[in-house]
């Protein structure tokens, strides 16, 4: 078992996780008026229903009161990083098929992709801070996905953005969880007792 | 034999006495009372149009040795109309319950067949024991884009039907009111109120799932609320009461991050502190108390200004006023 946390570690998880929350507060508010732009902006019913996208970490969770401090952040970092991934090729996506014509969606998108990745160095902190490693990312990265028919390509990016604000939502109760003081060791709950 | 038998509302009824020959001489009773023949076609009992008044015990006795030969209980009703079904979660993320009802009566029993469907798996929504038209789930996943479809029949002795509601996990979450709000002046401060609350005691994880609060408040006499949102806390002092006024005052609550908010908690009144009279005795103090702000100079609205020994002015009558008369009448007494 760890020991205790040091008063200095436990403030610093503290301020880690506060701004965490505001970082992912304020990630999932974009990403929302995002999803709206580009539901009417690419002509689709919102309440559309999509298949499973390929490589997409999904936020459903069972036994989310039960994982550990150390299975959150490393949940939370391998999916921000995949959404990392999704984003940047539905940006590109994007600039090619429509080129200027949608450049304020572009922006949108370019936005919250510079708010995914500082939102991933984040967590990449908070496991620094436990004393855990970092994985590593993959090298050469997911094979290629087939290529889509524009229409595909427009339901993708709809299952993406949707499935990064639930997210967002998962990640503020992750790290409202990582916040909470362990009344026995005073770390975070889950933290000490990782694998 | 006696059995039930169900029937709409507005139907013609034929009743045959049992296994009685059409021409056999028999005599109908209803609850007890003889039905009179106009009503028979031979052996058989005819009811037009039903309503109903006519539910009751429906009795055939044999001619000459009144032998019950046949005995149904009418029931008239109608079939269901579509239900009204509503599903919530106030305990999130614990899971959530949906309750329905039926739009109009059918006078009849209905039995509530209730599934639920996350995605394309089946769950199980366990029906509460009080009320009866409730049943519960427990969450299985969080934060699933999945959509429940909740389907309720309902069915009846003369039909059926059903209705449906789909819904995602976070479109239902809404809590209960805040418990115990509590509204007191704020002592020396007259245009102060503090408002305290607490979280609803159905919300289970306050700490990791906070809520968020709406706090709105009038005085009594004007019908403009005015609204706070608070992002944490359970607390609020109130500082543009207007002095003296009596206020009404409630508050609501929201998940800090998804759903809707919750109805308005029950109302609770409290008026600003407000300064004690002082009791006038004597010349040099009536003198003082005038140059005064009258702002802060009224009593409480059930409060005497003086008692019945009390002098006002050089003279010696006792005069005793109630709230709101009372700086009109000094004024009027000085001038």
């Amino acid at each position: 078992m760890a020991a205790a946390d040091s008063p200095s570690t436990a403030l610093r998880r503290r301020d880690l996780c506060s701004r965490g929350i505001r970082l992912a507060g304020k990630m999932r508010a974009d990403v929302i008026d995002l999803l709206d732009a580009y539901v009417e902006q690419q002509g689709l019913d919102a309440s559309a229903s999509v298949a499973a996208v390929e490589g997409m970490p999904l936020a459903a969770v069972e036994r989310w009161d039960e994982q550990t401090g150390t299975q959150r952040l490393l949940e939370n970092l391998a999916a921000y990083r995949a959404f990392h991934a999704l984003l940047a090729q539905m940006l590109e996506e994007q600039r090619e098929q429509l080129g200027e014509a949608d450049a304020g969606l572009g922006r949108a998108l370019a936005a919250v992709l510079l708010q995914v990745s500082a939102f991933a160095y984040h967590l990449e902190e908070l496991l620094r801070l436990e004393n855990r490693g970092i994985p590593g990312e993959e090298e050469d990265g997911p094979p290629p996905p087939p290529r889509l028919s524009l229409f595909e390509q427009k339901l993708r990016g709809l299952g993406v953005l949707r499935e990064l604000a639930q997210w967002a939502v998962r990640s503020v109760r992750d790290l409202r969880q990582l916040a909470k003081p362990s009344p026995a060791t005073g770390a975070a709950p889950g933290l000490a007792d990782s694998p | 034999d006696s059995h039930i038998q169900y029937e709409r509302v507005g139907a013609d009824v034929t009743m045959k006495c049992g296994s009685m020959d059409w021409d056999a001489a028999v005599t109908w009773t209803a609850n007890g009372t003889d039905i009179d023949e106009s009503h028979l076609n031979g052996s058989y009992l005819i009811l037009k149009n039903v309503d109903l008044s006519q539910s009751g015990q429906y009795s055939c006795y044999e001619g000459s040795s009144w032998h019950l030969k046949y005995q149904t209980y009418l029931r008239v009703g109608t079939p269901p109309k579509e239900p009204v079904l509503m599903c919530r979660s106030n305990n999130y993320p614990k899971g959530f319950y949906c309750s329905w009802h039926l739009p109009t009566p059918t006078y009849i029993p209905n039995s509530f067949n209730i599934s639920v469907i996350h995605g394309t798996k089946d769950m199980v929504c366990e029906k509460d024991a009080v009320p009866k038209n409730r049943c519960h789930i427990r969450y299985l996943q969080l934060f699933s884009t999945l959509k429940y479809k909740v389907t309720l029949t309902v069915t009846n002795a003369l039909g059926k039907n059903f209705t449906t509601l789909t819904f995602d996990e976070f479109a239902i979450v809404k809590p209960d009111p805040p418990e115990s709000v509590v509204a007191k002046p704020v002592p020396n401060n007259p245009r102060r109120l503090e408002v305290s609350w607490q979280n609803p005691s159905s919300w289970p994880d306050p700490e990791s799932f906070p809520l968020k609060f709406f706090l709105r408040y009038r005085p009594l006499i004007l019908d403009q609320w005015q609204h706070v949102e608070l992002s944490d806390g359970t607390s609020h002092t109130i500082t543009d009461a207007y002095a003296g006024k009596e206020y009404i005052i409630q508050v609501a609550a929201k998940d800090n991050d998804i759903g809707t908010w919750s109805d308005w908690s029950v109302a609770v009144h409290a008026t600003p502190w407000t300064e004690e009279p002082k009791h006038l005795t004597t010349e040099a103090q009536i003198t003082e108390t005038t140059s005064a702000s009258t702002s802060s100079f009224m009593a409480p609205p059930t409060t005497k200004i003086c008692d019945k020994g009390a002098v006002v002015g050089s003279g010696a009558m006792a005069v005793c006023w109630t709230a709101g008369l009372v700086v009109a009448a000094y004024s009027v007494l000085f001038i």
